[in-house]
């Protein structure tokens, strides 16, 4: 019996290549700087996977983890977070998703599990209640990722959960995401496809296990409090009606919508593919993660026009706005035609759309001839073409194979579009135009894992009031959202908030954006279920460690000021519509604010004295030999000599 | 009689039933020791949970070989676990699939509608499951209720 509830108390280690099964004891000293999940993850990462290793090659290690919370009866939500080197970005690669897998992880037994090497043949992971089978997967080459949900769920069991990949990762699309429940990936950095390197197809999960908490009479009180709080909160029913779609009407009304590849912040047929429309004439019926209490999710169906009859789980603001707005689409049961594909494919959604609508927009300008792709033409919101896109950026065909590297690397290949190609660290960015929000802009530039708003979701900033500004930082522009004052504070708030509550696994949109577990409550309620003393200090002083430690991993790889910086677009031409027209993004001051705040230095590499504050001195005799510094030193050399 | 009647287009598959049970009954969070189970088509995104109805001719009671089921004078189907042998008969019988046998201790878990306060129902987030009046002399079957459920939707024809 181990001293602290919670956790399962094991992490599961499967290597492929040796075929053995191996279980350590999930550390108490681990538990208290990283808590689980994101922490647990990147902690093991920037022990076992270094600079040199290639992300697709066995060397790589994939690592799903959930947090002490899940599994339990609490109503935020369950999540587990699934990380590697990524193949699209080159560094840290790290994903997270909801639904009900993660709660499984816990019922079988584990806290992580770690999967090493390649199998020499397709496999799947069976995880019965400690039991781990690897068995042969061969039948299930080439399934979509729902084919392949349903063949398992047939052969091994209907309650068992599945992460499985699609064939785009089978392919080697290196933006390919690992699903849960059909339609919940964790698709960002290419998670899928460090997967299908390893000859994985699935991991399978069942289990009858049960977590036990230290402190019940706490747990239910502070769990009163949530449920009262949540049911009370002017985003409960706007959240259980349209989830995160009811984003794409707001992003519109406040100019960051991003449309026709960031060429305009508005987007004239908003109303034909919002969420209120979604919900009015598509939704029967509402779903939800584990054990929460806000069934954010939504099934639609199709009635009537285009691809009627069509039916499905989803989809979230990111995605709808990806295959509307951004690719210039009006025709909404397109888009959800186009996100069905890419859900079964086993593609990130918002990546693909840059790339489509990055090629767009080249064939927009007069640089992209016929030829080149294969006779598409590529004009906006065509819907047939992005339909066949998707298809064949999936199998890697014809003009496909291109996008099919990432944005990045297709510009270089095509040696043109490079200026418009958006990313950052090589990861494609999301749909909010940082013009028109310049907190989310900065978290896109510093994030850890490259241009993504959820290791910051400073959105605190949409309220545009400085009254809050004032009471929680001290400087009231830093809840302006088109102010730059104050923003390196914000960001860094709210990173160490999101590392806290994704290293808990808890749902972002709840515990962060409806503000249901400020730190101080975060502490609270792991001290209940876990029996271990957390403070509000402690959790942030967990939150700066996980951050800095992610930031290490990314000097170790290279990564300095020069990577985090916003594409050209968003710092020279100023937005041309809404109402944050005439906006440009000013980086420099951000950028200064923010590492100062955060303890680096002016190249963006945390200061030795920050690192001891945090207690990560083995990452200091690393950041002594990474290639900045010894490219530096070279520097000087020369100069001197 | 007062049951647990589910309203199968409010349940959003959360689970959290499950876990409020086995926590209020084995003082662990574990859906396995659950006496409410939700059956889930994550393909439809069909969710329905499932627990005994406490039907008046229970063909659980009738299969049981060591007479370890039986009815308490409320009329709430019980398992007597000191005669129960753990053959799991009663798992098949039920037509519902309302029993599940307890992981260790192989006896069947049998919903005991809390002494007439359910936590699930307290507890559910969309007031899928509510405790009321019902004549309804036995629940419908599943796979019936999945059927209608999809026709309602058109999904199906």
């Amino acid at each position: 019996m181990p001293k602290y509830f919670g956790y399962a108390g094991r992490i599961l280690r499967v290597d492929l290549t040796k075929n053995k099964i191996k279980t350590e004891p999930t550390e108490k000293g681990l538990i208290m700087e990283f808590i689980g999940g994101r922490g647990f993850n990147s902690r093991r990462l920037y022990e076992e996977v270094p600079a040199s290793v290639d992300p697709l090659s066995p060397e790589n290690k994939l690592m799903f983890a959930t947090g002490p919370l899940v599994g339990t009866a609490f109503p935020l939500g369950a999540r587990f977070n699934v990380s590697a080197k990524s193949p699209l970005t080159g560094i840290l690669g790290d994903s997270n998703a909801g639904g009900h897998f993660a709660a499984e992880v816990k019922f079988a037994g584990y806290d992580q599990i770690i999967i090493e090497g390649r199998s020499p043949k397709p496999c799947l992971i069976f995880i019965q209640d400690r039991e781990t089978q690897i068995l042969d997967a061969a039948h299930l080459v080439g399934k979509d990722v729902y084919e392949t949900t349903e063949i398992v769920r047939k052969d091994l069991g209907r309650r068992v959960q599945v992460a499985t990949v699609g064939p785009a990762a089978e392919n080697l699309v290196p933006y390919s995401g690992v699903f849960v429940n059909l339609a919940r990936p964790a698709a960002r950095t290419g998670m899928g496809t460090v997967m299908a390197s390893k000859n994985l197809k699935a991991v399978v999960l069942k289990g009858t296990g049960s977590v036990k908490i230290a402190d019940s009479g706490a747990f239910w009180r502070i769990v009163e409090e949530i449920e009262e709080e949540t049911y009370a909160h002017p985003q409960y029913w706007p959240r259980r009606v349209m989830g995160t779609t009811r984003i794409l009407s707001l992003a519109n009304d406040l100019g960051f919508l991003p449309t026709r590849h960031f060429t305009s912040a508005t987007f004239e047929h908003a109303a034909k593919v919002s969420g209120e429309r979604l919900a009015r004439e598509y939704n029967v019926k509402n779903r939800a993660c584990f054990s929460c209490i806000v069934p954010c999710s939504r099934i639609y169906v199709v009635r009537e026009g285009d691809y009627a009859g069509l039916y499905g789980e989803g989809p979230e603001y990111e995605a709808l706005s990806s295959f509307t707005a951004r690719v210039g689409n009006s025709n909404l049961n397109l888009a959800l035609k186009a996100v069905d594909l890419a859900n079964r494919l086993g593609l990130d959604a918002i990546t693909t759309a840059e790339c489509i609508a990055w090629a767009m927009e080249l064939h927009e300008r007069g640089d992209l001839d016929k030829e080149e792709t294969d006779g598409l033409e590529l004009d906006w919101g065509n819907g047939k073409i992005i339909l066949e896109l998707i298809e064949k950026i999936a199998y890697r065909k014809g003009f496909g194979d291109l996008l099919a590297d990432g944005v990045r690397r297709a510009a270089e290949k095509l040696g043109k579009g490079k200026e418009i190609a958006f990313h950052v660290k090589g990861l494609e960015l999301i749909q909010a135009d940082p013009r028109g929000l310049k907190g989310y802009g900065l978290g896109y530039a510093v994030s850890s894992r490259g241009a993504d708003h959820l290791r910051s979701e400073p959105f605190l900033e949409l309220s545009d009031d400085p009254d809050k500004g004032m009471e929680k930082f001290g400087i009231p522009e830093a809840t302006l959202r088109l102010a730059y004052k104050g923003k390196g504070r914000l960001v860094r708030y709210f990173e160490n908030w999101c590392a806290v509550t994704d290293s808990l696994e808890i749902c972002k949109n709840l515990a962060e954006n409806m503000e249901l577990l400020p730190l101080k409550r975060a502490a609270e309620i792991t001290e209940a279920v876990t029996g271990l003393h957390f403070t509000k200090e402690s959790m942030w002083e967990i939150g700066e460690r996980i951050v800095n430690l992610e930031r290490a991993y990314l000097v170790r790889e290279g990564i300095t000021r020069k990577d985090d910086q916003l594409p050209a677009r968003f710092v020279k031409e100023p937005l041309p519509n809404g109402s944050s027209k005439g906006s440009v993004f000013e980086m420099e001051p951000m950028l200064n604010e923010y590492y100062e705040e955060r303890g680096w230095d002016s190249n963006g590499i945390p200061k030795r004295q920050k690192l001891r504050e945090t207690r990560l001195e083995y990452v200091v005799k690393d950041l002594k030999r990474s290639p900045v510094k010894t490219r530096q030193k070279k520097n000087l050399k020369e100069r001197c000599s | 009689m007062k049951r647990i009647v589910v309203d199968v287009d409010r349940c959003s598959g959360c689970r959290l039933c499950e876990v409020v049970c086995s926590f209020a009954h084995e003082n662990v969070f574990g859906p396995s020791v659950s006496r409410i189970t939700v059956l889930k088509e994550d393909a439809f995104g069909f969710d329905l949970p499932v627990t005994c109805w406490h039907c008046r001719r229970c063909l659980a009671i009738e299969s049981c070989p060591s007479k370890a089921l039986t009815k308490n004078p409320e009329g709430l189907v019980y398992a007597n676990e000191g005669k129960c042998t753990g053959c799991g008969k009663c798992v098949k019988a039920c037509y519902v699939g309302a029993i599940k046998l307890h992981p260790e201790r192989h006896t069947p878990l049998i919903c005991d509608l809390c002494g007439g306060k359910p936590l699930c129902v307290r507890k559910c987030p969309t007031k899928a499951l509510t405790y009321s009046e019902t004549r309804l002399q036995r629940p419908k079957l599943p796979s019936k209720v999945l059927e209608e459920t999809l026709r309602k939707w058109r999904i199906v024809a």
